[in-house]
């Protein structure tokens, strides 16, 4: 079943679809939002701040998005993502994959992870993909308010000034903070398209 | 013209849909920037081949009510290359439209047999197999008799590629209606399963159901 698309001579992608409301929770079993503890009660652990990111996905109406399948992805307090292209790199971090999912049953999370390091011009960020019922996968970058790296940083500077403070994941006290993801309407996060970029 | 990026259609008379669906335009990214919106998730230690096979709950066990149907295809990019490694996770209803899910609650019959999840991991082709029911159709939206044609849930995770998607039933009576299907257009014809037989085998029907991968995503880590 190879479906020719003749103008470009590629093949047309299968249709992205709503995860539906029954995504089997069993399947994050084993999955983390704790990135920041070595997993099987080993004493290392990954170099860098250990920071929690306390956060909610809200809907149109203001109203948790309960049932939401999170996925995060960031690079290690040196900045460097573990992809295997990077596989011997000597700042990766081998405890720790930057790799983290989680099914919130009422919309509240808490990501336990480390403060990841600034990658060349990029500013320090966590890349996150919300799947849910009556949605296509959607995909966001958050950052740290007030980092002096924020300025420069390629993404945030494609997205309109007055939007940008809707990335900022926002310090609440001592390794504690704080963001809030809107998905629709007034304060709408703003979202990424990784599939035409 | 400046390129944009998609905005995002509200699914038909779906509330969720309404309720989440992003209003703005998704941004563009970057070129300096694409590289780091692609996860590569670890693997799953230990996988057991036996959570491919969806028709019964372990080896040995009575089989679940309905067709066994065995569902099998090719995971690839745009380019026709496979899309090795990557970790599948299907999900579907049982013979009468009712998931085993703790938040379906639309009452209709379970299947003590049956759990309608399982995973396995494409190989160095790109192909996969499952064995499954052939899933009931099922009322989503009683309050407007909203029906969701026969289909099975699909996510594609692992590597750096990444697709939830269905797969549907040609010729399902529901089809037409389905507001998924509706945003999917002239396109749905890539998300149905082509129907084979399966002569010798304990199989109702075979379905093959091809998955491409569309834009960057499959393709940052090509050596893999
Ligand atoms: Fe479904």
């Amino acid at each position: 079943m190879t479906h020719s698309n003749k103008k470009i001579n590629r093949l047309i992608p299968t249709n992205e679809d709503t995860i539906g409301p029954y995504y089997p929770i069993s399947f994050c079993d084993g999955d983390s939002i704790d990135m920041a503890t070595t997993k099987n009660g080993i004493i290392f652990k990954p170099e860098g701040e250990q920071i929690k990111v306390n956060g909610c996905v809200r809907d149109i109406n203001g109203n948790l998005a309960n049932g939401v399948l999170l996925e995060f992805w960031q690079a290690n307090a040196k900045g460097v993502y573990r992809t295997p292209d990077n596989i011997n790199d000597p700042d990766i971090d081998p405890w720790f994959t930057g790799y983290g999912r989680y099914r919130t049953m009422d919309g509240n999370f808490t990501l336990k992870t480390i403060k990841p390091g600034r990658c060349g011009d990029r500013a320090p960020n966590i890349t996150l993909t919300i799947f849910s019922d009556g949605i296509m996968r959607v995909v966001t970058q958050l950052f740290f308010e007030n980092d002096p790296a924020n300025d420069q940083d390629p993404l945030l500077q494609v997205v309109p000034e007055d939007l940008r403070e809707r990335l900022m994941i926002k310090k609440t006290k001592e390794n504690e903070y704080f963001i809030e993801i809107i998905m629709a309407g007034e304060n709408e996060t703003p979202f990424f398209d990784d599939l035409l970029s | 013209m400046t390129k944009l990026g998609r905005q995002i259609e509200i699914g038909p008379t779906d509330n969720t849909s309404n309720e989440r669906t992003p209003r703005n335009r998704l941004h563009l990214i970057p070129d300096a920037a694409r590289a780091s919106f692609v996860p590569w998730a670890p693997r799953i230690q230990g996988l057991d081949p036996a959570e491919a096979d969806l028709t019964r709950l372990a080896p040995g066990r009575p089989r679940a009510e309905g067709d066994p149907i065995k569902v099998t295809g090719k995971v690839m990019d745009e380019f026709g290359r496979p899309i090795r490694n990557s970790i599948i996770e299907i999900w579907n209803a049982n013979k009468f439209g009712r998931y085993s899910h703790i938040e379906d609650h639309s009452g209709l019959q379970l299947d003590p047999n049956f759990l309608g999840l399982g995973r396995t991991v494409s190989n160095d082709q790109g192909e996969y197999e499952f064995w499954t029911i052939r899933p009931g159709a099922y009322l989503a939206r009683p309050d407007i008799n909203r029906w969701r044609p026969k289909h099975i849930h699909f996510s594609i995770r692992g590597g750096s590629s990444r697709l939830i998607t269905q797969m549907y039933f040609d010729g399902d009576e529901h089809n037409d209606t389905d507001p998924m299907r509706i945003l999917m257009g002239d396109n749905f014809h890539v998300n149905i399963g082509k129907e084979y037989e399966t002569p010798d085998e304990d199989f109702d029907s075979g379905y093959q159901f091809d998955i491409v991968i569309g834009g960057k995503n499959p393709t940052f880590f090509e050596n893999i």
